[in-house]
């Protein structure tokens, strides 16, 4: 190709891009001057990752698997399973001194009183769609004056997600969640959701930085008839491997339960921080912080 | 006829120190004909707030349920449970919304807000809240229940005195109203407990 030249590169890439959709818009063709030797798919994959909205020619979407590659990069989220119960516990990522903690939390969400979330990935993101989880959670309860099923509650939050992927032009939401919940149908449940809008059972899963180092030590080390605490504890041995950070104490850590109070109705409880100290230092999973200059 | 006596209804709310009462009758009625004598007028909130509604039946239910929806929504944003005037504001936009094609209820709210200080209000179908320190009362026997809590009232009862006057109340009211009655519902709210009581006046 000569495409040194740059009037030539300019002719060229215009016929060399027979986009059936027109035009190629101006970025596709920036990018197109910008490459210079590299291989024919990576080229390929710079027409068609601008638009959600296309297939490349491979049949992969890639502003999904970009938005996947941005929550690889955000805060772990770890979610597991056990018959008394669900555990969620998330790695905080901003833990200034600073940061007002008093009331929210970064990572758990409450989505009504019989399900909670884990979150990874863009914050703003993920405002939004536990706001319309929420939403949803309550319109299905007013229509039929009970608690919305846990996977219809994910499937129509995924359906959502799905429809950022498929049309409107706007770009998919980066967030994966983990959803922990109860019904009387099936009883605990956690499900995992990722950007594409596909949704799946767990027993045990992860998501955000180093998930699938935390996804392998999961499949080794649990049990399907674990207790609540058993399954606690899990979740903490898990992330203090695969966290980055070199001290793990309880500003870096949120941990959460859904279970059956004695009465019969679900309870979401997320443990304060010094509970949490309690359980680091009782697990042996606490190290200590680095010494303050 | 009037639409809003085709069910029948009577709810009342009182002020004590500290504390509150909300009670109603328990007649659910298709004009003459009594179809339910354990139909629930009020239901709650939240641990320290009430909601009565007098009315259409139906509409009494919906609404119950438009509330509950949008109080919930409020608990997960805001963390925490909505003041009563807070509420009573609710309550007076949703109906306002409907101006002209109304919900047909009567609300009387009645929570503890700040400081367990009581507070009560009413309002009419298209939402216009009315106040006060001492009582509120709506429904088909509202007439009835005005002079009954005006000679009953003082301010400042405590929990028991004041489950008696507003029982006494409410129990004499119906009496006097044949779309109300076949017993009561009270409950009696103080900063620490909610006591439910079922009342069995005259059976007709």
């Amino acid at each position: 190709f000569p495409l040194s030249c740059p009037t030539i590169k300019v002719h060229i890439s215009r016929r060399l891009t027979p986009s059936p959709f027109g035009r190629p818009s101006k970025n596709q063709r920036r990018g197109d001057q910008r490459s210079k030797a590299v291989p024919s798919s990576q080229k390929m994959s710079r027409r068609y990752d601008s638009r959600t909205t296309i297939f490349s020619p491979e049949g992969r979407l890639y502003q999904v698997e970009y938005a996947m590659e941005a929550i690889g990069n955000a805060g772990s989220a770890i979610g597991i399973l056990s018959k008394d119960g669900v555990v969620l516990i998330g790695e905080k990522k901003v833990t200034s001194k600073l940061l007002q903690t008093s009331t929210s939390s970064e990572k758990m969400y409450k989505i009504d009183d019989h399900v909670a979330c884990a979150v990874a990935g863009i914050m703003s993101d993920a405002n939004i769609l536990i706001n319309t989880a929420r939403v949803q959670a309550q319109r299905y309860t007013f229509m039929y004056q009970e608690p919305m099923p846990v996977e219809q509650l994910v499937q129509s939050l995924c359906d959502t997600k799905q429809g950022y992927t498929q049309f409107g032009g706007l770009r998919p939401f980066g967030v994966s969640f983990l959803f922990a919940g109860w019904d009387k149908n099936h009883g605990f449940q956690l499900y995992m959701s990722d950007p594409s809008g596909n949704y799946g059972g767990w027993k045990a899963a992860a998501v955000g930085a180093n998930n699938q180092a935390a996804q392998s030590i999961l499949k080794q080390d649990y049990k399907d008839d674990a207790t609540r605490e058993e399954a606690v504890e899990l979740a903490l041995k898990v992330l203090s491997k695969t966290m980055d950070s070199t001290s793990l104490t309880s500003e870096k850590l949120e941990l959460a339960e859904v279970f059956l109070t004695p009465s019969g109705s679900v309870k979401y409880h997320v443990h304060s921080p010094d509970s949490l100290t309690k359980l680091l230092v009782k697990h042996g999973v606490t190290q200590p912080a680095a010494e303050s200059s | 006829m009037s639409i809003f006596e085709y069910n029948g209804s009577a709810v009342v709310a009182m002020v004590g120190k500290n504390c509150f009462a909300i009670a109603s009758d328990r007649r659910l009625g298709v004009q003459l004909q009594t179809i339910a004598t354990d139909f629930k007028r009020i239901s709650k909130i939240h641990d320290r707030l009430f909601i009565g509604l007098s009315g259409l039946a139906t509409d009494v239910q919906t609404l119950y349920q438009r509330l509950v929806f949008r109080h919930k929504l409020y608990q997960l944003r805001e963390e925490r449970d909505m003041k009563p005037e807070t509420f009573a504001s609710l309550v007076s936009a949703i109906l306002y919304e409907k101006r002209f094609g109304p919900y047909l209820c009567q609300p009387v709210i009645a929570g503890l807000g700040e400081d367990d200080k009581p507070f009560i209000c009413t309002m009419d179908s298209i939402g216009a809240k009315e106040l006060a320190k001492d009582f509120v009362v709506s429904g088909t026997a509202s007439e009835s229940l005005y002079g009954a809590c005006e000679a009953m009232y003082k301010p400042d009862m405590e929990a028991e005195e004041l489950f008696e006057t507003i029982s006494q109340a409410l129990l004499s009211s119906v009496d006097r109203d044949c779309l109300s009655g076949w017993g009561g519902h009270v409950y009696v709210v103080t900063p620490n407990e909610i006591k439910e009581r079922i009342l069995k006046g005259r059976m007709d």
